[in-house]
């Protein structure tokens, strides 16, 4: 029950100063003895005697909580933390230092906020304002198959003069080409335009921007790189149809000199034997020819391999018939 | 998506119970006792033990704009202890998987040490000379699924209570779809639009 001394049931609690009575361990037995009477730490013995407090750790229970007594980040305070640390290089023939008065202590960010308790009572007031991942992208290919764009962005933290890190700044954008509607020409055209920045093997486009002071304009730079390359792969300009071997980058065989050397070679060699005149048509569609044009466009695109030389040598040997 | 200034939340933009002059806040010194001047009678067995009962609890807001979803957050941070960051690891995990966020990977990346050599003395004395050495050691932590809410709660909360002398870097990866205008080349839509104007 509410002490008895209190004449008035709080009115104002601010104006408690002037009523209520003060309850001192004397008077109301409820309140503990801070005040030690027989005194070994006072300052100066005799008149001058100053009423030290026990430190507060003779008067913690091993149920408390914790939490109020660490609530935040504070320095260590040897007389609030009942462990008996020692902390220092020992003297010879010593012990390490005490902790009243060390100031290694004091130095050494400590992390006694943040008990597990202390976290686990923290997360579960955060946890209202989180929110959970969607269920249905559990894999990387099913984020890949909504999402196929990846923005990749820094921030820093520390401490220092400045609180900003140039290197902040930097937005990097990946985005695989096949899931971008791109037709044959324009997907050639595309590679062709970004050069450097394409990896065939991954068939990942990767742009990189860092020409604008903040992060937002970076991004929306890298977006707008990425519609223009769009947009302009897609246009067929007067001065492509120019094109010659030497610019195309892989190697078709249709209206190649191969393919005309070929077809003049056998008809030369059936015009020689005098058989039935065969028709260009025919030529094209028979198997050797087949076999040949596969091992030439195998030979171009991939290079000089033993598998590929065999397979151009057989061809041609079947080609020419000979043995 | 939640609001995101969980700093000061709605309730509490004003100070309120926050200022130094409400009366709530106001504990009256006497003689060296702390007389308590809150709402419920507490038995002084622990002087320090405050309880606030009626303490307005943040509201939470739900927006209608889509969340932003982060396919991989990269944690990692730098400092002249590994005792310190190993505490900090330890706080950071135990808090990933409170608030539910699937850790991919925690690992020690490879400490750096970076050391001058300079003269002892001010003036003279070239074949003295005294060696400093400035140690960085690192720890990586790598979470991946979250969305945009949760991200900045823990990104906010581990930041909060980075220790001193400590940095962090914090790499974001970020889902997003294809934009409008890349789904279809434009010259088909004006070359329509071209024609309807001519016809």
């Amino acid at each position: 029950m509410a002490a008895p001394m209190r004449r008035v049931a709080r009115p104002r609690p601010w104006a408690l100063r002037a009523f209520a009575t003060v309850s001192s361990p004397a008077s109301d037995p409820q309140v503990a003895n801070t005040l030690k009477t027989e005194n070994t730490k006072t300052s100066k013995s005799g008149k001058n005697r100053k009423q030290i407090p026990n430190p507060r750790t003779t008067k913690m229970t091993v149920g408390q909580d914790w939490m109020s007594v660490y609530p935040s980040s504070a320095p260590f305070k040897p007389s609030a933390v009942p462990l008996p640390i020692r902390m220092g290089y020992p003297v010879e023939k010593g012990v390490p230092m005490a902790k009243e008065g060390n100031l290694e202590l004091l130095k050494i960010p400590n992390f006694l906020h943040l008990t597990p308790v202390a976290i686990k009572n923290h997360c579960a007031a955060l946890k209202d304002f989180c929110t959970d991942w969607p269920s249905a992208l559990d894999s990387d290919e099913k984020c890949e198959k909504h999402f196929p764009i990846e923005i990749e962005t820094a921030n820093y933290v520390s401490a220092g003069p400045s609180l900003y890190n140039p290197k902040s700044r930097v937005v990097t954008l990946k985005v695989k080409l096949s899931k971008l509607n791109l037709d044959d020409h324009a997907k050639k055209k595309f590679i062709k335009l970004v050069g450097e920045r394409y990896c065939k093997n991954t068939d990942l486009l990767t742009i990189t921007t860092d020409r604008c002071p903040l992060q937002r304009q970076n991004y929306d730079y890298a977006m707008y790189l990425l519609t223009v390359l769009y947009h302009e792969s897609w246009k067929t300009e007067e001065w492509e149809k120019k094109m010659t071997e030497a610019d195309m980058e892989e190697y078709i065989w249709e209206n190649s000199r191969s393919e005309k050397n070929v077809l003049k070679t056998l008809l030369q060699i059936k015009a020689s034997e005098k058989t039935s005149a065969v028709t260009k048509e025919e030529l094209l569609g028979s198997e050797e020819v087949e076999n040949y044009k596969k091992s030439v466009v195998a030979l171009k695109n991939a290079g000089d391999t033993e598998n590929n030389l065999s397979q151009y040598k057989e061809a041609v040997k079947k080609l020419l018939n000979l043995i | 998506m939640k609001s995101d200034d969980w700093r000061w939340p709605e309730a509490i933009k004003s100070p309120g119970i926050f200022s130094l002059n409400h009366p709530k806040n106001i504990t009256a010194k006497r003689d060296g006792f702390l007389l308590h001047t809150h709402m419920k009678w507490v038995q002084f067995s622990c002087l320090h033990m405050d309880v606030r009962t009626d303490i307005d609890k943040p509201k939470i807001s739900i927006s209608d704009e889509p969340d932003t979803l982060y396919k991989h957050l990269s944690v990692l941070v730098k400092g002249h202890d590994r005792a310190v960051l190993d505490s900090y690891e330890y706080f950071a995990v135990l808090a990933a998987k409170e608030l539910g966020i699937s850790i991919k990977k925690v690992h020690e990346p490879p400490r750096k040490i970076e050391r001058l050599t300079l003269l002892k003395s001010v003036h003279i004395f070239k074949k003295h000379r005294v060696q400093y050495e400035m140690r960085t050691y690192y720890r990586c932590l790598e979470l991946q699924h979250l969305t945009g809410s949760t991200a900045d709660v823990y990104l906010e909360y581990i930041q909060r209570n980075l220790p001193e002398g400590v940095a962090m870097e914090v790499t974001k990866t970020r889902l997003e779809q294809l934009p409008e205008h890349i789904k279809e080349p434009l010259w088909e839509m004006v070359g329509k639009e071209e024609k309807a104007s001519k016809a």
